[in-house]
């Protein structure tokens, strides 16, 4: 394949690198997305409602993935990872591999088949592996693109899929390719990965029955979850009783994790009040150290829950074990009152921190805390050390998605000026100046 | 009429990811409206707005030969144009489809009461056919669009903007009301979290949108009216003499006497009415503080000379507009925690300013001595709770996080601390809120420097009041402390600081100039946080930084770069689509009765022309499309209903109201 | 279905005021009667006060007109539709209809509490006065006695 030459790569096709790719777009650059999942949405399109509109999430995430895959200046390379970047003129040279799908995706109608037809089943990561698809399938209802892919992991080769497809997109004979796009700049997109709770051992190490991650509960409140309703994973009853321990791998020197999160309070909160929809005789406590509703609207949110009857109870938690039941057992130093309490729940969610994910090998230095390095925060928030490479959203820091999409847009505006400046394209359109 | 083939009307229930389908029974509503005249399909779907759902509505108008799309999704506002995309992409016009709001309107508001919120989705709908039936074709009007954007306030929101559209190549000219650019950010020392030097970044950033060829600086410039609309407004600006000169300015300054509260100090110290804020700003050439100014005469080269004002005035024309008018720190209400009565009660930005002008010494003097024991009050004017402060103007608390002052507290005890090492500070506070990146280390530091932390309760906020006379300190602080389990802590003070929130700004008419809205917060409002989160509901009117919303340097620096990511969008092609929405003229229908341009309240929107028609002369209204509001006072008066605003007709809404009042027995028969 | 024997509440709500208004109740999910109907209007000053007549004789009980008043974007809004609606108040009088069935209201696009007063206050009234088929039919009949 020929290089393709483009005026800007946006790596990671979630809702912070789909905003930036929009707005270089709109402006009449040529934008490559490179996203390496199958299908763009990134975290936000798993996620049930957002704060504190309580919109849908697929309201919103959605239409911006049908409008990345609709625009005529966007390019978009799902399955697709970036294996290096290196300055080439006045721009780089970024190599990039694809993954094979074992479909042709230029026959692929997404109509399913081979799905119904496979026989083999798979945690869906999309639902946090609580779920199950096939070895061959699209990604989820929304995918984007609606075109299926296989997993040679798990997949038995039965060719089951290839017999049943009408349009034989079936393709195992598929391999990995390389192929490099030219690009005047970058806009690095990554996101962010949960902090690992394996590591502390206090909460369960990720081992008890009925301790679970915030994206779990976001899947089990989803119109389009596994289970359309809340359950316990350990046993499948209906929690009465449900906790949220804040600060879950945030502010935390013991993981080596000190910052705040900044997303993990009003998440909790979200999911608490959506909870009491979904289980309105459900008991639900918060346990925190500082309340963060700080974004536009957030306070209101936050003194919603209470008037609704969310318990919120200012305490460290210690540790959680679990009783003969499963049933977790949280133990709790309340600040408020200095007792040492143990409370029992059916159900407790660790309100997960943001960690940086992990990224391609483009060679930008980080902050000492993972996030990609951004010198001057204060004067340009989006620009890393490196010239010509942007960073936005979760890449740079923890940030909610109102900031992640306002930050998007932002690296985009330094990325078209930059592709401006470095090219000769400035427009000067000078008449006087006054004063 | 006969010559017209009948419409046939796709129809689409969108269950909203349970949104919509928790409280309508959509597939109910789908088969009902199936049995409707023209409607030639009807579909549901998880999420309408998605690419299956809007494929599903290409795939109907290209193998059904659907020609007219009726969509029940949430509110149009946010979908509208989603689903426009999606019909032009399908080949139809983009106005033959209509959107019907089901989920602000209808699901969300009887979440309790399924089947009249089902009635009530089946009669909205079968009003949008019955409109739908009646949809013509339509075209945008397309204009051209100066390539010009006007940004308002030389915060540093307003500069980072004007840099940001002038380096997409697009022209800017930046109007600041005071006469010296910069804004709040001048006032700061150093910037968390990095601790770079505040002035020194902002004379960065002025230089360099000084000297960027594409942008135009107005000082002491304010706009006093606004029209047009997007592409093509037209600006008023008054501007203010700056009364003296480079030749004449430090004479005149040394002559002048009359010396008023300097605002750049929060009223710490005094400046003279001719002045400059700071050493080092931008222009450097001082100004004269109108306002102020008594008029009396200055001496000068022996003579004696009266300053006057002469304020020019000048239009502009640009296609889009930036909003950056910035924020004002919360004035507490006299005695609110001692505030106007006590001499040691001050706000936060007082502070900073004090350290600022005090670099020596080896303790923090306040009011003529040394302080010993400092106490930093968090929230005040922020998570105001109502029955306990005192209500702002609008009758309103301020039940808002101020989001800055938590990290601004902590990086100012900090600086206490760090100047000051005996210093003894204590904060209260209701939660920290140190969310930025970078920030929670100065919560860290603080708790390492020995800072008390006291927690109070946001319904029993401490109590400050003058120490009884022979006290070792002035000030007596009460308050109930959480962190001591509810223990009332009695604390003597030399000094209290009021961590003041943002208050949005009087912005002395520009917004209804304007005409957009602030929301509950009376922050100016965007259209939607996640969707178009720094435009406003006025096409081409964009906010950047603060005025949306309490925000720190960080975050108005990326609004500011996007509000001019969404300008370069808008202006970079030249010209703008504007909707078809604006009156239109049946000529068959019209004989001249000259109501229409009687009621017409815009200039050379309408008028009446002669045509020769069959050898006689005929009288007939004639519309100027870019000049109609499309408002309709011309539609009310006309005898013949001659003239509608295209998309938006008297018969569409009479077929609604007959959907709407029709007996339910007709549409359930039809199910 | 219950609501066919409910009175019908029309509302006419400007894109910048009370259609965005009941958004906004929407979003914060406020419940008010199902009875109502909201159209959305660029103006209200568009309708000649005989659309108000026709509504009520094709079955809309009360109608609220919910413009922006003198936050309106359009310049006649405010002083225009307060002319129309009083025209057709003289109209609804001579029919014999009750004209507190039509109402004028300014709603901005965050009128939450403001929006839920005038949909309740009409609901309430309408749960007093009936049908507005009823008084059509009232006053036909008086008007044939008177006649006949």
């Amino acid at each position: 394949m020929d290089n393709l030459h483009m005026d800007a790569l946006v790596v990671g096709g979630g809702i912070a690198g789909m905003q930036s790719a929009l707005d270089l777009a709109d402006q009449g650059f040529q934008v490559a997305l490179v996203e390496r999942e199958a299908s763009i949405g990134g975290r936000m399109i798993t996620l049930s409602k957002v704060f504190p509109t309580l919109d849908c999430c697929s309201c919103i995430t959605t239409p911006k993935m049908s409008a990345v895959t609709h625009h005529p200046n966007i390019h978009l390379f799902t399955y697709c990872e970036v294996q290096s970047v290196q300055e080439h003129g006045a721009g780089f040279d970024i190599s990039i591999l694809q993954k094979p799908r074992y479909v042709d995706v230029s026959k692929c109608t997404g109509c399913r088949d081979c799905e119904y037809e496979c026989p083999i089943t798979v945690p869906n990561p999309f639902d946090r592996n609580l779920g199950a698809y096939r070895a061959i399938r699209v990604p989820f209802s929304t995918a984007v693109p609606q075109k299926a892919v296989l997993d040679p992991e798990y997949c038995l080769w039965c060719g089951k899929c290839e017999q049943r497809c009408p349009v034989d997109a079936i393709d195992f004979s598929q391999q990995p390719e390389t192929f490099n796009i030219e690009a005047n700049s970058i806009i690095m997109a990554t996101g962010f990965d949960l902090t690992p709770i394996e590591t502390k051992k206090e909460y369960g190490g990720g081992k008890l029955h009925n301790v679970i991650d915030p994206l779990m509960m976001e899947r089990f409140l989803a119109p389009t979850g596994p289970y359309g309703r809340v359950l316990r994973p350990g046993d499948g009853k209906e929690p009465g009783s449900i906790a949220y321990v804040q600060c879950a791998g945030s502010r935390d020197d013991t993981l080596g994790i000190t910052y705040c999160s900044r997303v993990c309070c009003m998440y909790a909160i979200k999911q608490a009040m959506l909870l009491n929809g979904a289980l309105p005789l459900a008991d639900i406590t918060i346990y925190y150290m500082d309340i963060r509703t700080f974004g536009k609207g957030y306070e209101q949110f936050y003194q919603n829950a209470k008037a609704m009857g969310v318990e919120f109870v200012r305490g460290k938690v210690a540790n959680i074990n679990e009783d003969a039941d499963h049933n977790p057992i949280v133990k709790v130093e309340m600040t408020d009152t200095g007792e040492i309490v143990e409370r029992t729940h059916d159900l407790v969610v660790l309100s997960q921190g943001i960690v940086p994910a992990s990224r391609p090998t483009v060679s930008l230095p980080l902050g000492s805390d993972g996030f990609i390095s951004v010198p001057s925060p204060d004067s340009a928030p989006c620009v890393t050390k490196r010239p010509g490479i942007f960073v936005t959203g979760t890449a740079a820091s923890p940030m909610d998605i109102v900031d992640s999409i306002v930050s998007a847009s932002a690296a985009a505006a330094e990325a078209s000026a930059y592709i401006r400046e470095n090219n000769g394209r400035l427009e000067v359109q000078k008449e006087a100046l006054y004063v | 009429m006969s010559d017209k083939k009948e419409p046939r009307i796709g129809v689409y229930v969108c269950h909203c990811g349970g949104n919509i389908s928790g409280a309508v029974q959509c597939e109910l509503v789908a088969k009902a409206l199936k049995g409707l005249p023209n409607v030639t399909v009807t579909r549901t779907d998880e999420s309408m707005c998605s690419d299956a759902g809007q494929s599903l509505i290409e795939q109907d108008i290209k193998e059904l030969g659907i020609d007219r799309v009726v969509i029940g999704a949430c509110a149009p506002m946010l979908h509208e144009q989603t689903f426009r995309g999606a019909v032009t992409r399908a080949g139809l016009n983009p106005f033959l489809y209509h959107h019907v709001g089901l989920r602000e309107q209808d699901s969300w508001v009887h979440e309790h009461n399924k089947d009249a919120a089902t009635e009530k989705a089946l009669r909205l709908m079968s009003a949008g056919i019955a409109k739908a039936r009646l949809l013509e074709p339509l075209d945008p009007i397309r204009l051209g669009a100066e390539k010009h954007a006007l940004v308002i306030g030389g915060g540093v929101a307003g500069l980072r903007a004007a840099l940001d559209i002038a380096r997409q190549g697009l022209r800017v000219t930046l109007l600041e009301k005071s006469p010296f650019l910069g804004g709040r950010m001048a006032q700061l020392e150093s910037v968390f979290p990095t601790e770079e030097d505040a002035r020194k970044l902002l004379q960065d950033l002025i230089q360099k949108v000084v000297a960027h060829p594409n942008v135009t600086i107005f000082t002491q410039a304010e706009v006093t009216g606004v029209s047009g609309y997007v592409g093509n407004f037209e600006i008023q600006v008054q501007q203010h003499s700056r009364g003296v000169s480079d030749d004449n300015a430090d004479t005149l300054m040394s002559a002048c006497r009359q010396e008023v509260p300097n605002p750049f100090n929060y009223g710490l110290t005094k400046r003279k009415v001719i002045y400059r804020p700071y050493e080092g700003c931008y222009p450097s050439t001082p100004a004269v503080d109108w306002e102020s100014y008594n008029g009396e005469p200055i001496s000068f080269d022996g003579k004696q000379i009266i300053l006057k004002d002469e304020p020019k005035s000048f239009g502009l024309n640009v296609g889009a507009v930036v909003v950056a008018t910035g924020f004002d720190p919360y004035t507490p209400s006299q005695g609110e925690y001692g505030f106007g009565e006590l001499p040691q009660v001050v706000t936060l930005p007082q502070l900073i300013r004090h350290l600022a002008l005090s670099k020596d010494g080896k303790s923090l003097q306040w009011n003529g001595r040394a302080v010993r024991d400092v106490a930093l009050i968090h929230c005040v004017g922020s998570r105001q709770v109502d029955g306990v402060h005192q209500p702002q103007e609008d009758g309103q608390v301020n039940n808002y996080c101020s989001r800055v002052c938590c990290t601004a507290s902590l990086h100012a005890t900090l600086e206490l601390h760090k100047r000051y090492p005996q210093l003894n500070i204590y904060d209260l506070h209701q939660d920290i809120r140190t969310y930025g990146h970078g920030h929670e280390e100065y919560y860290r530091h603080a708790l390492e420097s020995g800072v008390r932390f006291v927690r109070y309760n946001g319904e029993e906020v401490p109590e400050v009041s003058a120490a009884p006379q022979g006290d070792s300190h002035p000030v007596l602080l009460k308050v109930k402390d959480m962190l001591t389990y509810g223990e009332e802590l009695e604390i003597p003070v030399d000094l209290v600081v009021l961590a003041v929130g943002f208050m949005p700004r009087d912005l002395h008419g520009l917004d209804k100039m304007l005409k957009i809205s602030r929301g509950n917060d009376r922050f100016l409002l965007e259209v939607h946080p996640k969707l178009r989160p720094v435009e406003t509901a006025v096409n081409g009117v964009i906010l950047a930084g603060t005025a949306q919303g309490p925000m720190n340097i960080q975050e108005s620096l990326s609004a500011a770069s996007a509000a001019a990511a969404k300008v370069a969008s808008l202006l970079g092609r030249g010209k703008v689509e504007l909707p078809p929405f604006v009156a239109a003229v049946d000529e068959e229908k019209c004989d001249g009765t000259g109501a229409c341009v009687e009621a017409c309240q815009y200039e050379d929107a309408i008028a009446l022309q002669e045509f020769e028609e069959n050898g006689r002369k005929v009288r007939r209204a004639v519309i100027t499309p870019a000049n109609c509001s499309g408002c309709g006072a011309c539609v009310a008066v006309c005898p013949n209903n001659a003239i509608n605003v295209q998309g938006w007709t008297l018969e569409q809404y009479e077929a609604m109201v007959d959907a709407i009042g029709m007996d339910m027995h007709e549409l359930e028969v039809a199910a | 279905m219950t609501q066919s024997q409910q009175p019908k509440i029309l509302i006419l709500g400007t894109l910048s005021g009370g259609y965005a208004g009941a958004d906004s109740t929407g979003q914060s999910h406020l419940e008010y009667p199902p009875n109502t109907y909201i159209l959305p209007v660029m103006s209200p000053v568009m309708f000649p006060p005989e659309f108000y007549i026709r509504s009520f004789e094709r079955g809309i009980d009360g109608i609220i007109v919910m413009y922006s008043g003198t936050d309106s974007p359009y310049k006649v809004e405010a002083e225009g539709t307060a002319k129309l609606i009083n025209s057709a108040y003289a109209l609804m009088k001579e029919r014999g209809i009750d004209i507190r069935r039509l109402r004028l209201a300014a709603i901005c696009t965050v009128c939450v509490k403001p929006f839920l007063k005038e949909v309740n206050q009409m609901n309430d009234l309408l749960k007093g006065i009936g049908f507005v088929k009823d008084e059509l039919i009232a006053r036909a009949s008086a008007m044939e006695a008177a006649h006949g």
